[in-house]
């Protein structure tokens, strides 16, 4: 069956999007907003987002990987902002296993191994 | 790995797979791997935990992390913030419905934080190249283990060095049911239904521990104890916390054991049936209870890991390994470190310090011992007890009654006459030595925060703090600790 990627803007479409595969493995990538050239505010995100596409290929079969953009730079600073207070954000990039503790926050994410684990880990 | 042929005419490898391995992935065990990956050497840790009788499992970072420390200060501070509500009524805060406890709200707070510790450490060995494996760790000889994951996939491992952490595991009684209904504190931080009327057997720590905060919530709480509570602690503090139990609600049948646990009504909790006898004489008598805890002891995970494969000796009858003042049985290349080692306090802190300076003299050329005396420690039962250095009757029996002082106080903590609790409950005392310029060898303190007073008074008792310096020490007030 493989794996299918959903990509997201903003937190009520990232919300939505994940329970609607509720039973299912799902990943999630966040990262700043991109401008018109596909370049992120965010520097790190820049960097992780290719080391995390390499990985996907590791997560079980049926899981489901969605890339969601939080918002712009502003959004993100802002310390009452949904991803902060309801998923417990505390950094972009993170890449975590939605429903568990597990996650990678900023340079966790540029490290291979890492990210290999997390999507491995049973 | 490949795996490598072992028979008898095959000599130890010169080159190990390893430098150091680790078996149990523990406080010790954790803490020596993580000191060893910091001097370059290529660490492995083994950690598997074999599932509870109701088959109950956990991840990686040992019992204080899963099972132990963490999730039972958690539960004590849930009991506390209960009392803490009703005294705040008396403080002016209005609310007018009754205030409930809803157990599943609470385990899972409680489960969700230590799983993001067992990720922690998942993480923290990645990143410091220490290999991790899911994996049931026994010598077969010389220099290897052979590990064996839960899918009973088995390789072989060599290594220079080995740390036996393994820790231990709550004893059962050996009747009639216990394994079949009896839940034990390997079950209890994760139950996924309230235990209801509880019936704890045992008088340990963590026997008093449990019965205190579940009582604390609002169940009903029996404590069966065979003879004193707290053996090993200073008995006239052991009899105080029993008092004030007591005196809050947790009733004690004393000096009876359980004999056969029966299932009278299967659910979750359902209805068991205790039948128990005294341990002075004939009489026998029936309870029914929704849960029964027993916490009766530990045992070492010593017995089933091959030491005799590579003749390391432990005490047959405890399961403790005997070690030399740097942590090294009898098997030079073999370590060994945490709750399974002879005669030293059975703590975290204690553990991770012995596995520390235990790796920096392996590997940097330190000198420093781990120094077992004045460890303090805290008992988290509803009045909380914390101690330092010698009991009464240790004290007493090491240096004669008439060679030592023992000062002592009661108090009453000012943030508890508002809200009319116990004036006379809180007690504090101090044992010294009269032929060493009256230096306190041993500290108690029953009261709040009980841990926060007794860090301080342990550092001060290992600089040979005297009596007379302690009373030149202006107090702090208003504050428990000034007493």
């Amino acid at each position: 069956m493989g794996w299918e990627e959903k990509q997201v803007h903003g937190y009520s479409e990232f919300v939505r999007t994940a329970q609607s595969y509720h039973g299912r493995p799902i990943f999630a990538l966040f990262c700043g907003d991109k401008d018109a050239e596909g370049r992120s505010w965010c520097p790190d995100c820049v960097t992780a987002e290719p080391v995390v596409r390499k990985e996907l290929h590791n997560m079980p079969d049926g899981s489901v990987f969605i890339y969601c953009l939080v918002g712009d730079r502003a959004y993100w600073k802002d310390p009452n902002n949904e991803f902060r207070k309801n998923l417990k954000l505390t950094g972009v990039p993170t890449l975590l296993k939605y429903g568990t503790p597990q996650k990678l926050v900023e340079e966790e994410c540029f490290k291979a191994e890492l990210v290999r684990m997390l999507f491995t880990e049973d | 790995q490949e795996p490598l042929e072992m028979n008898s005419h095959t000599p130890v490898p010169r080159s190990y797979d390893y430098d150091l391995i680790v078996i149990g992935g523990g406080s010790g065990g954790l803490a020596a791997a993580k000191e060893a990956a910091k001097y370059e050497k290529k660490v492995l840790v083994l950690d598997f935990v074999k599932p509870t009788p109701l088959g109950n499992s956990w991840g990686l970072g040992g019992t204080c992390v899963n099972v132990g420390c963490i999730p039972k200060k958690l539960m004590h501070q849930a009991a506390l913030l209960g009392q803490a509500l009703q005294d705040a009524r008396k403080f002016g805060w209005q609310f007018t419905e009754e205030v409930n406890h809803n157990w599943m709200t609470m385990t899972e707070s409680v489960q969700n934080y230590i799983g993001s510790l067992n990720w922690g450490y998942r993480v923290a060995l990645r990143e410091k190249s220490v290999t991790y494996e899911n994996a049931y760790g026994e010598f077969v000889g010389p220099h290897t283990v052979k590990t064996t994951n839960k899918r009973g996939v088995e390789k072989l491992y060599t290594a220079e060095r080995f740390l036996i952490a393994t820790g231990e595991r709550p004893r059962y009684l050996g009747i009639p049911g216990d394994k079949e209904y009896c839940i034990s504190s390997d079950d209890l931080f994760s139950l996924p239904y309230c235990p209801g009327k509880t019936l704890v057997v045992g008088a340990s720590y963590v026997a008093l521990e449990c019965a205190g905060f579940l009582a604390g919530l609002g169940l009903d709480v029996t404590v069966m104890v065979r003879s004193v509570l707290l053996r090993g602690f200073d008995q006239d503090i052991a009899n105080k916390i029993g008092e004030y139990m007591e005196e809050h609600g947790v009733k004690f049948i004393r000096e009876f054991v359980p004999i056969k646990v029966e299932q009278i009504e299967e659910g979750t909790p359902g209805i068991l049936k205790v039948t128990a006898k005294s341990a002075k004489g004939s009489e026998m008598i029936e309870g029914e209870y929704n849960t029964v805890l027993l916490a009766i002891g530990r045992d070492s995970c010593t017995r089933n890991i091959g030491l005799d494969k590579v003749g390391v000796k432990i005490n047959e009858k405890t399961g403790k390994v005997p070690v030399n003042d740097e942590e090294q049985t009898n098997v030079p290349y073999i370590y060994a470190v945490g709750d399974i080692l002879q005669d030293k306090m059975e703590l975290t802190p204690v553990a991770i310090q012995a596995g520390r300076l235990l790796v920096r003299r392996l590997y940097a050329g330190a000198t420093s011992k781990c120094d077992y005396v004045n460890v303090p420690t805290t008992v988290f039962t509803p009045l909380e007890y914390g101690a330092c250095g010698y009991s009464e009757e240790a004290a007493m029996e090491k240096f004669g009654e008439e060679n030592i002082e023992v000062y002592h106080s009661h108090f009453w903590p000012l943030e508890w006459t508002v809200p009319s609790r116990d004036n006379n409950k809180c007690y504090a005392k101090i044992i010294c030595n009269i032929q060493d310029n009256e230096r306190v060898i041993g500290f108690h303190v029953l009261g709040p925060n009980a841990g926060e007073v007794t860090q301080r008074f342990a550092a001060a008792m290992k600089s040979g703090m005297t009596k007379e310096q302690l009373d030149n020490t202006i107090g702090i007030h208003p504050v428990c600790a000034e007493v």
